[in-house]
């Protein structure tokens, strides 16, 4: 506390130290507002800098997104290319019904025969009555499967015949033209 | 002088060093095989075999294929070994016809089959570790076999449940063969991949159906898992087609092949499709010996020659013909699997290993894969006339055996 002569006024050193104290008071609020400066200046370049970050794993995350899309075009365009090549090739050796080698006319009773040798649905067991039917694919799925198969199968060579055969078995799809014209070509 | 030792010890003197030295994991055909060509081999004493098992599925161009033989040797004349610390013309040579013929990504080699299989395992786990899955599971089906290592035979259900060699590694769990709504269940949040052969080998040649094939692709699709085939024996034309996956409505995103590659060399592969193709890096995984020159030549000859479209039909005509021929023989009741992968399964009362081992002496090698089936391999360069041969032996054989 300071003291005061008679008349009132404060004595001169107590001037003094009020003037000090009022001077370092100002000094510390001056330190406190420089480093709030400092404080929100680093704050913002933090956070602009993980900002930065950020859109920068996003664009990495972006750019090896769209070369895996370039690279699966890639490997559709190469199989396409096997495709063209694969009946370029084939295309003069087929004949219809086979050129003799194999078991080229198919009698119903070998057919039967052959469709009981490849079994295509769930193998039967003891248990089977007592587990819930299986799920049957959704039709979507059914079609999409039946022309990736028709497609594969085309890729690898396989005749008019043989996929329209697999599509009719595994797939129960009677008018099977559509999807053989769409990737074989019409037939002549 | 030949570094090659000379055979002539006989049949009596190499089984007795055999049971002396050898560990007693296998039970061997009463036979030494000394010479082989095309479908044919023959023992010491020059008796002659119709070999319709090529090694299990690996000989598929024959016994010592000429461009096999004389890629090997020109290239063993050459260079057999750097490791994979440098490059090598002949690997990446095949992994990119190996990328190209199939799903379009990358390739790691390796030694074997089941090594191919440890690498997709790898791929599958890391996979679903950037997905943010802790534990994640490989799921595959019951009877399914993929390999003898510890990852391989971890997948293997029927091999898993050996106590006396476990722990086996977590994280796989099997459902049973073919059943779609099981496979749908077991595939959830936390699955790595779905692990399928497309026609099992081992458990006597089963087809897996196309039901299951694309419950497996959707299931897959839906919780973001991987759909891997092992082709280890269905692969390079053995069913007909390039590769088994391309007779199915389905294409998976991981593809393993060994066997038949190397056309008698010891080589496998893990194929993926592009979006699978960056999850390794450097450190995840590697191998000394895979991908040799030497080894890469020999796959790069096999595929010039199976990756023929009038080949690949005729596999699949002569399959058609082989099965034909079998459902008229007596003794069979059922025929099973595609192009020249084929299982035969005999009318009840029928020892399929008695028979096998008749089927020996009278000059035809099959493999005994089940109590009551028989599992024909035939090299993929046979005629009509080895079918016929074939079919003679074994209806020869069955009607002494018929009940």
């Amino acid at each position: 506390m300071s003291r005061k002569d008679r008349s009132g006024r404060h004595d001169p050193a107590t001037a003094e130290r009020v003037t000090s104290i009022i001077e370092a008071a100002e000094r510390a609020a001056a330190a406190l507002i420089d480093s709030a400066d400092a404080n929100a200046k680093r704050y913002l370049e933090e956070a602009e800098a993980e900002a930065d970050r950020v859109v920068a794993a996003r664009l990495e995350g972006m750019i090896e997104t769209t070369d895996a899309l370039v690279e699966q075009a890639e490997a559709i365009r190469r199989e396409s290319e096997r495709l063209l090549e694969t009946v370029r090739r084939t295309g003069a050796r087929i004949q219809p019904d086979g050129d003799g080698t194999a078991p080229a006319e198919e009698t119903p009773l070998s057919r039967g025969k052959h469709l009981a040798a490849v079994p295509s649905g769930p193998e039967p067991a003891a248990e089977d009555s007592l587990r819930p039917a299986p799920e049957a694919p959704r039709r979507s799925e059914n079609a999409a499967g039946a022309r990736l198969l028709a497609t594969q199968m085309a890729v690898s060579g396989s005749s008019r015949k043989e996929i329209e055969g697999r599509l009719r078995s595994g797939f129960e799809i009677e008018d099977t033209g559509a999807i053989l014209d769409a990737i074989l070509g019409p037939e002549d | 002088m030949s570094a090659v030792p000379e055979q002539a010890l006989g049949l009596a003197q190499v089984r007795e060093l055999e049971q002396r030295y050898l560990m007693r994991t296998y039970k061997r055909g009463a036979v030494d095989f000394v010479r082989g060509e095309g479908a044919l081999l023959w023992d010491a004493d020059g008796k002659e075999y119709l070999d319709f098992l090529t090694g299990i599925s690996v000989c598929s161009l024959g016994h010592c294929h000429p461009a096999v033989v004389e890629a090997v040797r020109e290239q063993a004349g050459r260079l057999i070994h750097t490791s994979n610390l440098f490059f090598t013309e002949p690997m990446v040579r095949l992994a990119q016809r190996l990328s190209d013929s199939s799903l379009g990504g990358r390739v790691f080699f390796a030694n074997s089959g089941t090594e191919a299989n440890e690498c997709a395992i790898k791929i599958a786990r890391k996979h679903a570790h950037r997905r943010g899955i802790s534990a994640p599971e490989i799921v595959s089906f019951e009877s399914d076999f993929h390999g003898r290592t510890y990852g391989s035979l971890s997948a293997t259900p029927a091999l898993a449940r050996n106590e006396a060699l476990g722990p086996m590694l977590p994280g796989f769990r099997s459902v049973p063969r073919n059943d779609a709504a099981a496979l749908r269940e077991a595939v959830g949040a936390s699955t790595a991949a779905v692990l399928i052969e497309p026609i099992q080998g081992e458990s006597g040649v089963n087809p897996i159906a196309e039901e299951a094939l694309l419950a497996a692709r959707q299931a897959c699709d839906e919780s973001g898992a991987l759909l891997i085939f092992d082709e280890i024996q269905t692969g390079v034309g053995r069913t007909g087609s390039l590769w088994a996956y391309e007779q199915t409505p389905v294409r998976p995103d991981v593809l393993t092949s060994a066997k038949a590659l190397g056309g008698g060399m010891p080589i496998g592969a893990c194929v993926t499709a592009p979006a699978a193709a960056e999850v390794l890096e450097p450190g995840d995984h590697g191998s000394t010996f895979a991908g040799g020159p030497v080894a890469s030549a020999a796959a790069l000859a096999v595929l010039e020659v199976v990756d023929d479209p009038t080949l690949l039909r005729r596999v699949r005509e002569l399959g058609e013909l082989l099965r034909t021929g079998l459902l008229a023989l007596d003794g069979v009741a059922e025929v099973r699997g595609r192009g020249l992968m084929i299982g035969v399964g005999l009318d009840d009362g029928i020892d399929a290993a008695a028979l096998g081992a008749d089927l020996l002496q009278r000059g035809l090698v099959v493999n005994v894969p089940a109590p009551s089936t028989l599992r024909l391999l035939p090299p993929l360069t046979i005629d009509a006339g080895d079918v016929d041969r074939a079919l003679e032996l074994l209806g020869d054989a069955l009607v002494t055996r018929s009940p």
